[in-house]
């Protein structure tokens, strides 16, 4: 009712805006379902004057309808009703859904492209754009329909009943606003505690998922009592708190819930009195009809109805802002880190030629001052090592070389094809990648090696001396690993990337400190591996501290420290 | 439903008096809410009835009118004292359900209990047990006030109205809500199982893909997985939408039940009064009651869009909640004495379904105050030779004793007061530094502040705890907020709190450099100059002139 002019003097808040930004493309589906609704609760006004029809009939003994007919016609009613309101919901749920799905695939093609690894940090992403975007859902299917019927639904049955008695309509008139103002200034006491106390059985959750996460820890403690016990007491001091916080919401839809009962009890009083004849105002131009009395009582309670079904679905209101805000983050920190530089399809790779940079300087960051890197080129079969302090920017460089990162300023040429969008695909097909930590995707063995690229995995798997790895897995290479090589070694995990680059048939090896916290031997068999990729015409390029690998190279790069050595601090 | 039933059982027996109380006030409101509407109708019926009789002067408003307002107000009132009792009630029986939940795990095998780290599973966990909060609070209780407010409106109905009124009511109500419930119970499950699982796909594509998306762009696979993740949107939009029909469905047939039960009682109401059997007021009483008693079906239709992901969150939660205790020893075991404080013998270990084992067979011996080194090349099974010897997993040959028993043998409580392992990926919990080694102590000790920070001096970590808060300093979740050297180290002392006589160590001295290596290895020894332990490590140097050396080779396939 008044919420449109409010809405033009309001300013809309961030989250409410962002909100609206994300749900304008199913706007239209969400106005046409609210007034479906909308017109399925006018319809009981329909129902109750047939039933009005039919007790005033009794009652004067001059039946326009028969009981009977009056029941068959009241049920037909609510039979169209339940279709209206059936055809409502689908149209809402199925928008509320497209919402949902739209968002997330804004979410994961940006996120694709975003050069680093950790912004956004994937497991948030990941939280995002599951169980945290379907929240999105109940705002649209539920609270923007209720806000239809708001405007529509009290308007109309307001009319009607003013149009049988006056005094009946101001009583509704009275009371329909004061509810509003009423959970407004409750409302406002409990919003600030609700989010409160969300966030904190939110807190609830992740004491129980640490302690699970930690169970075998306080195992090997004999703590597991200790630590339940602690999360007993955690537990009831949130249960204290969160009792007071609903104490305050719970009084907002109790008033709600007294103004629509005393609403209604007042116009059935009124009703009563004016058809006894204690009452003589109210009606136009003489009394009450039973009929009419028994109309008004009936839709009065229906004048309220929008108005609780609004605040039920005011909590949907709040979690779907919080949920919108946080996406527009998302979205503009990814903004904000750049694209890949191509699209990462597959690629029909180059033939091997010279690999070699000029004049790079490359930003690690958004807001890192950018890096000046030396001028180097390796030819097929050769090895180059990058040397350099923790935070001196090697990592940095791979990424730049491998197309990850755009660089600032400078060229990266495979032989005469210089490294840009277009060319990133195809140079990438050439390039295999050894990241410092080992990453598995979430699939079988075979398919996490081969990235559904063909070529001879068994044979590959011989050349980098990784049989024996597989052998010893359960399930050999149908075994799934964790994310970070969960179920081998490191050194393993690092021999099974080799691998991958062997059966990638690439022919030149990007790898970042590819024997970092492994024991000599291991490092080794890790630094053999390389050397086999080198023998059959790869080229290296290798970061490393360690000086045995950095032996084995033909040449070394040294890049010196650029930034304040921050990173070496906080590693230690 | 079952297995609702059972939990719902649980969940009830925690807090009866409460939950009780908030039926009683449910039935109370839901019974209000009938009789106003039923009052409010007979009140306008009768007062029209007497207004055209004339005999309006007569007729008794004050109390019909008295009754309309008390009702208005009582049930605003009861509706927020059951409200408040309910979720009091609810939120102890989670707070009970969780730890439930967290004695579960506690007593999974190691194997299990270490799948439970990841995310995914967590995730899943903590939402099954949020899913739960509706069980008592939208289906049991107001299924229970539903059932008693219809059989105490077919009495009243009986009385005040007429028998054929009130069964009509009954019968359109039990039919129709039977109906409802059936449909919904018999899909429910299914499909909400369904859309959990589309959820967890699409969440574990979304989190593999952000997280491997250099490897996968390197790869030229980065479009390929997109695709995947984008069919996984496409699927869990599905099943949600399959989800929503049933739930559609299940409202309709609901509001179609009130509305049924209306026009019956109007029908068989009105027919009786133009009989004359009946007044035209107590017929409408019978009309609006029925009208009131829809509030209980809307009540129910919550409940039941939230059945099936509750059944399936129960099942889960259940299992896991009803996890049997594991096997305790046969006889209790008491030190032998004279007998090294560790004898291996022949002792190996192979991975289910591998098919070789994971370390050619090792024997030694560990004594008191004697230092020994676990060497041996990554991934000979160091790690799974330390879980052996702690009692987490059992060896498939030779034999593994403390002081002379077997591991096995040893109840659970006395093998961890004497021997303590601290794995490489260690973990610590959200809370204060103090809480986090308060865990190592038996249950209701204090922790000594004087040895406690005797030892965090001595593991270089005084220093960077007094800068940060002392032993007040808070951890975040996984105790994020220390480097992991300061963590490992954190963890180390926690171990050495407990006093052990057998300490196992995996790669305590990973991530810290080798002058800080030495002072860890060299102090742990003077705080524990009693007990034997053991190292894994390939850092021998930090170890400086350590006696004995173990080495473990990988077995040879056979």
């Amino acid at each position: 009712m008044t919420d449109q002019t409010q809405r033009k003097r309001r300013p809309v808040s961030p989250a409410e805006a962002a909100l609206r930004r994300l749900a304008a493309p199913i706007a239209p589906a969400l106005r046409r379902a609210g007034w479906l609704s909308a017109v399925s609760e006018c319809l009981w006004a329909g129902q109750a004057a047939v039933a009005a029809l039919a007790i005033g009939g009794l009652v004067s003994g001059q039946a326009v309808l028969s009981p009977v007919a009056a029941a068959l016609v009241f049920l037909a009613l609510a039979a169209v009703r339940a279709g209206l309101d059936a055809l409502a919901g689908r149209l809402a749920q199925r928008a509320a859904n497209r919402l949902v799905a739209d968002v997330r695939l804004q979410l994961t093609s940006a996120a694709r492209q975003t050069p680093r690894a950790d912004r956004p940090a994937p497991a948030e992403l990941a939280s995002l754009a599951a169980e945290k975007a379907v929240m999105l859902a109940p705002w649209a299917a539920r609270y923007q329909p209720a806000m239809t019927r708001a405007r529509i639904v009290p308007v109309v049955l307001l009319a009607l009943t003013a149009y049988f008695s006056w005094a009946a309509a101001i009583v509704l008139f009275v009371a329909g606003p004061l509810i509003p103002v009423f959970m407004a200034l409750v409302g406002m006491a409990a919003k600030e505690a609700s989010e409160r106390q969300m966030s904190e059985i939110g807190s609830l959750n992740v004491l129980l998922a640490d302690r699970i996460a930690a169970i075998a820890d306080l195992r090997l403690l004999g703590a597991e009592a200790r630590a339940g016990a602690d999360l007993a007491t955690a537990s009831d001091g949130l249960h204290q708190r969160t009792m007071k916080v609903l104490a305050v919401a719970f009084l907002s839809s109790t008033v709600l819930e007294l103004f629509s009962a005393l609403g209604v009890a007042m116009v059935a009083v009124y009703v009563g009195f004016a058809l006894l004849g204690e009452i003589r105002f109210g009606a136009w131009g003489g009394p009450l009809s039973v009929e009419a009395g028994i109309f008004l009582l009936m839709i009065a309670p229906e004048f309220f109805q929008p108005l609780r079904d609004l605040a039920a679905a005011w909590h949907d209101r709040v979690s779907a802002q919080a949920v919108a805000e946080e996406a527009g983050e998302a979205q503009r920190a990814i903004a904000a880190s750049g694209t890949i530089l191509g699209h990462g399809a597959a690629a029909e790779p180059l033939p091997p030629a010279p690999f070699g940079w000029h004049g790079l300087t490359v930003r690690p960051g958004p807001e890192a001052p950018p890096l000046h890197f030396p001028d180097a080129m390796v030819a097929p079969g050769g090895a180059l090592g990058i040397k350099g302090p923790s935070g001196a920017g090697k990592t940095t460089l791979l990424a730049a070389l491998g197309g990850l990162i755009r660089a600032e300023s400078g060229e990266i040429r495979w032989g005469d094809v210089v490294l840009d969008d277009e060319t990133a695909d195809r140079i990438r097909a050439g390039i295999g990648w050894l990241p410092q930590t080992p990453r598995f995707i979430d699939a079988p063995l075979s398919e996490a090696l081969t990235l559904g690229r063909p070529g001879d995995l068994a044979a590959a798997l011989r050349a980098a001396r990784a049989e024996d790895i597989i052998a010893a897995l359960p399930g050999g290479l149908s075994a799934r690993l964790g994310d970070l090589g969960g179920g081998v070694s490191g050194g393993e995990a690092r021999r099974l990337m080799i691998a991958r680059a062997h059966h990638a048939g690439a022919r030149l090896i990007l790898a970042d400190e590819p024997t970092a916290d492994l024991d000599p031997d291991t490092a080794d068999a890790v630094l053999a591996g390389l050397m086999t990729l080198r023998d059959i015409g790869a080229a290296l390029i290798v970061a490393s501290h360690d000086p045995r690998v950095l032996a084995a190279m033909e040449q070394v790069l040294e890049i010196a420290p650029q930034t304040p050595d921050t990173e070496a601090e906080a590693a230690q | 439903m079952t297995v609702l039933l059972h939990l719902a059982w649980r969940i009830f027996r925690d807090s009866p008096k409460a939950f009780l109380r908030g039926a009683a006030l449910g039935v109370t409101v839901l019974a209000m809410g009938a009789a106003l509407l039923g009052l409010s109708g007979w009140f306008v019926t009768a007062s029209a009835a007497a207004g055209i009789a004339g005999i309006g002067i007569g007729f008794d408003f004050f109390r019909p009118s008295a009754g309309v307002r008390f009702l208005a107000l009582g049930r605003a009132g009861a509706r927020y004292g059951e409200r408040m009792l309910t979720h009091d009630a609810t939120l102890h029986a989670l707070a009970m359900l969780r730890g439930r939940l967290y004695g579960g795990v506690t007593r999974l095998p190691y194997e299990a209990q270490t799948r439970l780290r990841g995310a995914e599973a967590l995730n899943r966990l903590t939402s099954d047990v949020d899913a739960l909060d509706g069980l008592l609070l939208r289906l049991v209780l107001p299924a229970i006030s539903v059932t008693v407010v219809l059989g105490g409106a077919f009495a009243l109905l009986w009385w005040l109205v007429s028998l054929p009124v009130a069964t009509a009511v009954l019968a359109v109500f039990l039919l129709g809500g039977g109906v409802a419930l059936r449909a919904t119970a018999r899909n429910a499950r299914a499909v909400a199982e369904a859309d959990e699982t589309a959820l967890q796909d699409l969440r574990a594509r979304t989190l593999d893909l952000a997280q491997s998306r250099a490897d996968l762009a390197v790869a030229g696979a980065l479009l390929h997985r997109e695709a995947g993740v984008t069919a996984a949107i496409d699927a869990s939009a599905r099943q949600r939408n399959g989800l929503e029909r049933v739930d559609r469905a299940g409202g309709a047939a609901l509001s179609m039940t009130t509305a049924a039960a209306a026009a019956a009682a109007l029908a068989v109401g009105g027919m009786q009064a133009q009989q004359g059997a009946i007044t035209p007021a107590t017929a409408a009483i019978g009309f609006f009651a029925a009208l009131a008693l829809g509030e209980g079906m809307a009540l129910l239709r919550r409940g039941l869009a939230e059945l099936g992901r509750m059944e399936s969150a129960a099942v889960r939660v259940m299992a896991l909640a009803s996890t049997p205790a594991r096997p305790a020893p046969a006889r209790r075991a008491d030190p032998v004495p004279g007998a090294p404080l560790l004898s291996v013998e022949a002792l190996t270990c192979r991975r289910a379904g591998a098919a070789r084992d994971i370390f050619a067979p090792v024997s030694f011996t560990l004594q008191r105050g004697e230092t020994l080194l676990l060497t041996g090349p990554s991934g000979a099974g160091k790690s799974t030779l330390l879980s052996i010897l702690a009692g987490l997993i059992a060896p498939d040959a030779g034999a593994a004793r403390l002081m002379g028993h077997a591991i096995a043998d040893w109840p659970e409580a006395e093998l961890r007061d004497i021997l303590t392992l601290v794995p490489q990926r260690s973990a610590l919990i959200a809370g204060t530094v103090r809480e986090n080694l308060s865990l190592a102590l038996p249950q209701g000790t204090a922790l000594d502040e004087a040895r406690a920070w005797e030892v965090l001096d001595t593991l270089a970590l005084g220093a960077v705890l007094r800068a940060r808060g002392g032993l007040d300093t808070r951890l975040g979740a996984g105790g994020s907020g220390l480097s992991g050297g300061q963590s490992r180290r954190l963890c180390l002392a926690r171990a050495i709190l407990r006093a052990p006589k057998v300490l196992l160590l995996d790669e305590p001295t990973e991530g810290l450099d080798p002058a800080t290596a030495h002072r860890v290895l060299t102090g742990l020894r003077r705080l524990l100059p009693e007990a034997g332990i053991l190292i894994v490590s390939h850092r021998r140097e930090d170890l400086g002139t350590t006696p004995h050396h173990i080495p473990l080779f990988p077995a040879t396939t056979v």
